[in-house]
C-alpha cells in the first residue's frame, strides 16, 4: 500500500470538510459522512486492487479521555492501514484508513 | 446521550454480524464490565478488548480478514460521533459495530469482515 499518499488525502478532506468549523451537535453526523466518503472515492480512484475500510471518529474538545486501538487479521506483506489525527480549537477528527489487497 | 449514532454505509453479506455481535459483546463485558473509566488503565483495555474480539473471531475458521476496532471514551458530557465507509464486496464482506455503556465510559467496537477471494 502506498502509505504516503493513504496520509496525505484523509487530511485533505478533513480539513476541507470541517477545517474553519467550531462542533456543532446538529452538523457533526453530515461532517463525518463527508469525510469518509471523500476519502473512500479519493482512495478508489487509485485504481488498485484492494479493498478499502474507512473509519471517522469526531469528538468534542471538552477534556474528556478517548483511547482507539485496532487489531487485524490480514496478510501483513500486502495490507495496512494509517491514522491521522486532525484537531482545531473544538474538536478532534481521528481518521483511519485500512486496504486490503484482493 | 447527544452524539452517540453512526453512520454506516456497508452492508452485510454472508458474514454472520449476529455471531459477531454477541462475540464483542461478551469480549466487552470480560474486560471492562465492572470497571469504573481509569486513564491508567485504558491502553490496556482497548488493547485487550480489540485482541480477544480478534481471536475470538478467528477461531470460527472462515476465510476472511478481520479488522477489529475499539474506541473508549470517559463519560464527560463531550459529543463523540463515529462514522465508517467501505469499498468492498458487499456481497461477501461485512461488519458490525457494538455501542456498550456504564456509568463513566462508552465503549464502541466495530468489526469489519472481508472474504478472502
Amino acid at each position: 500500500m502506498d502509505s504516503y499518499q493513504i496520509d496525505e488525502d484523509p487530511m485533505l478532506a478533513v480539513e476541507s470538510v470541517i477545517g474553519g468549523n467550531v462542533y456543532q451537535h446538529s452538523r457533526v453526523k453530515q461532517w463525518n459522512s463527508s469525510v469518509t466518503e471523500q476519502c473512500l472515492s479519493q482512495l478508489s480512484k487509485l485504481g488498485k486492487p484492494f479493498k478499502y475500510i474507512v473509519n471517522c471518529i469526531i469528538m468534542q474538545k471538552t477534556g474528556a479521555g478517548l483511547q482507539t486501538a485496532c487489531a487485524c487479521f490480514w496478510d501483513n506483506s500486502t495490507d495496512g492501514n494509517c491514522a491521522v489525527k486532525w484537531e482545531n480549537e473544538s474538536m478532534y477528527c481521528i481518521v483511519t484508513v485500512f486496504g486490503m489487497a484482493i | 446521550m447527544p452524539g452517540m449514532e453512526e453512520f454506516h454505509t456497508g452492508s452485510e453479506g454472508s458474514f454472520n454480524s449476529d455471531e459477531a455481535d454477541n462475540i464483542v459483546k461478551e469480549c466487552i463485558d470480560n474486560v471492562v464490565g465492572g470497571d469504573d473509566y481509569s486513564q491508567s488503565q485504558v491502553n490496556k483495555w482497548t488493547a485487550s478488548i480489540v485482541e480477544r474480539c480478534l481471536t475470538q473471531l478467528v477461531k470460527m475458521g472462515k476465510p476472511y480478514k478481520y479488522i477489529v476496532t475499539c474506541a473508549v471514551m470517559q463519560k464527560t458530557g463531550a459529543g463523540l460521533h463515529t462514522a465508517n465507509s467501505c469499498y468492498w464486496d458487499t456481497a461477501m464482506d461485512g461488519s458490525c459495530t457494538v455501542r456498550w455503556e456504564n456509568r463513566t465510559m462508552y465503549c464502541v467496537v466495530s468489526v469489519f469482515a472481508v472474504a478472502i477471494a
